[in-house]
C-alpha cells in the first residue's frame, strides 16, 4: 500500500470541482431551509391549532425519517404528481425542507428557552401576541439560534453526500464513480475526507467563533 | 400495499439488527472512551488519538466512513461478510459520537464532586468510579437513547453497499414493480413508527431523569 501522489493530483481537481457543487448545494438548501424554518416555527407556536397540527405533524414526520427517503421521495415520488425537477435541484427541495425542520425545531426550543416572563411581560404591556413574539421574544432567541444553526449547515454539508443517489455531481458521487473507473481507492478515499474535513471543519470553526461571540 | 408491507418486515429486521448491534458495541466503547478523554489532558498521545477519532467522524459525512470500510478492508488483505462491513460503519461512526457525549457527561458534574470526594481522603480513580460516573451515567441516558435513533436514520445509508436493508429493499422492490409512491410511503411508514417511538420512550425516561440534569439530546438528521 504506497501513496501514489502522481494519481492524488490526477483526479484532485475533478474532486475540487465536485467540492463546488457540494457547496452549492448545501447553501442553497440552507437558504431554502432559512426561509421555511422561522415559518414551521411560527405556525407551530402561534399557528390556528389546524394550522399548528399540521406543523407539528410535518415536524414530526421529517424527523422520524432518514433523509435518504425524503431524497428518494423527491426524486422518485413527485414526479407522479407533475413535479418533474432534475436531481440538483430535488436535492436541493429534499435537503432544504429537512434542514428546515430542524432548524425549525431550535427556533421553537431557543422561543421555548426565554421562559414564560418575557412573553407574559410583553402581553401585560399590552402587545399584540403576534407582536410579542416579533419584536420582543424573536430577537432575544436570535443569539441562542445562531450558534446551532451552523451546526445544522454542518449537517447539511455531511447530508449533500447522500445526493450521490440521485446522480448530482458532488464530492461522493464523483469519488465513487472515480474509484470504479480507476481502481484508485485510498488517494481518492483520502481527497474527499480532506475536502469534507475541509469544508465542515471551517463550518464548525464558524460556529465556535459566533457561540463565543454572542456569549449565549 | 399490504404485498409490500409483507415483502419489507424482514428488511426492516436487519435494520433494526444492524442499529442495536451496532450500538451495543458502540455504546460502551464511546462512553468508556469518553470519559478516559475527560480524564486525560490535551496532550495525552491517547486523547490525541481520540480526537482525532472524534474530527474524522464528525467532520466527515457517514457515507465516507462507509466507503472507507468498504474500500480499505479489501486493500488490507480483510474479506468481512456485508453485515460485518456495516456493522463496523456503524460502531464508527456512533462511537465517534458518543465519546463526546461520555465526555460533556462527566464534565458535567460540578466540580464540588470532585473537591468533596478527594476532601473525603479517596483517590482520583476511586472518585471517579463511586462518585462521577454513577452521577454521569444518568446524564447519559437520554443522549444514549437518542443515538439509537440516530443510528437507525444513518444506516439507511448502508444501503450504497449493497446491504439489504429497509432502504435498499425498497428500492428494490421499487424499481421492479415502478410504484415508486407506493413503496416510498410504507417504507416511511415502518422508519417513522420505530424512529417515533424510540423518541417517545427517550423523551420518557430523559423527563424521569430531567430532575439530575439529563443533557438534552437533540438529535439531527445527518451523520
Amino acid at each position: 500500500m504506497i501513496f501514489d501522489w502522481v494519481a492524488f493530483f490526477e483526479y484532485l481537481p475533478r474532486l475540487i470541482r465536485a467540492a463546488g457543487v457540494t457547496l452549492q448545494v448545501s447553501l442553497l438548501s440552507l437558504g431554502l431551509a432559512c426561509l421555511l424554518a422561522p415559518l414551521l416555527a411560527l405556525a407551530r407556536l402561534l399557528g390556528p391549532k389546524p394550522l399548528r397540527a399540521v406543523a407539528q405533524g410535518m415536524i414530526e414526520v421529517i424527523r422520524g425519517l432518514p433523509p435518504l427517503v425524503i431524497i428518494a421521495f423527491a426524486y422518485f415520488a413527485l414526479p407522479k404528481v407533475g413535479v418533474v425537477l432534475s436531481g440538483f435541484w430535488c436535492g436541493v427541495l429534499a435537503l432544504g425542507v429537512v434542514g428546515a425542520v430542524y432548524a425549525a425545531e431550535i427556533i421553537r426550543s431557543a422561543i421555548e428557552s426565554l421562559g414564560r416572563g418575557q412573553l407574559e411581560a410583553a402581553l401585560a404591556l399590552g402587545f399584540a401576541r403576534w407582536r410579542a413574539v416579533l419584536e420582543i421574544l424573536l430577537p432575544q432567541a436570535l443569539r441562542r439560534i445562531l450558534p446551532p444553526l451552523t451546526n445544522e449547515f454542518a449537517n447539511l454539508i455531511k447530508a449533500s453526500s447522500l445526493l450521490s443517489v440521485i446522480s448530482v455531481h458532488e464530492i461522493s458521487q464523483v469519488g465513487q464513480s472515480l474509484i470504479f473507473e480507476t481502481f484508485v481507492v485510498i488517494e481518492i478515499l483520502v481527497q474527499m475526507a480532506i475536502l469534507y474535513l475541509i469544508i465542515i471543519g471551517s463550518v464548525t470553526i464558524l460556529s465556535r467563533r459566533l457561540e463565543r461571540g454572542l456569549g449565549a | 400495499m399490504g404485498q409490500v408491507l409483507v415483502r419489507l418486515l424482514p428488511p426492516l429486521g436487519l435494520t433494526m439488527v444492524l442499529s442495536i448491534t451496532a450500538l451495543a458495541l458502540a455504546t460502551p466503547l464511546g462512553l468508556a472512551l469518553g470519559a478516559l478523554r475527560a480524564e486525560l489532558s490535551d496532550r495525552h498521545p491517547a486523547a490525541r488519538a481520540i480526537d482525532a477519532w472524534v474530527f474524522f467522524v464528525r467532520g466527515t459525512p457517514i457515507l465516507i466512513q462507509i466507503f472507507a470500510i468498504y474500500f480499505l478492508l479489501p486493500k488490507l488483505g480483510l474479506q468481512p461478510q456485508l453485515f460485518v462491513m456495516g456493522v463496523g460503519a456503524l460502531v464508527l461512526n456512533s462511537a465517534g459520537y458518543q465519546i463526546e457525549i461520555g465526555r460533556a457527561a462527566v464534565q458535567s458534574v460540578p466540580k464540588g464532586q470532585w473537591e468533596a470526594a478527594l476532601a473525603l481522603g479517596f483517590d482520583r480513580r476511586a472518585t471517579l468510579r463511586q462518585f462521577i460516573l454513577p452521577q454521569a451515567a444518568r446524564r447519559m441516558v437520554g443522549p444514549v437513547m437518542n443515538e439509537l435513533s440516530q443510528l437507525i436514520k444513518a444506516s439507511s445509508v448502508l444501503s450504497v453497499i449493497t446491504l439489504f436493508e429497509l432502504h435498499k429493499a425498497a428500492e428494490a422492490i421499487s424499481s421492479a414493480n415502478l410504484r415508486f409512491s407506493e413503496v416510498i410511503v410504507v417504507e416511511g411508514f415502518l422508519y417513522f413508527v420505530f424512529i417515533f417511538g424510540i423518541s417517545l420512550i427517550a423523551s420518557a425516561l430523559e423527563r424521569r431523569l430531567s430532575a439530575s440534569g439529563a443533557l438534552e439530546g437533540a438529535g439531527s438528521f445527518a451523520r
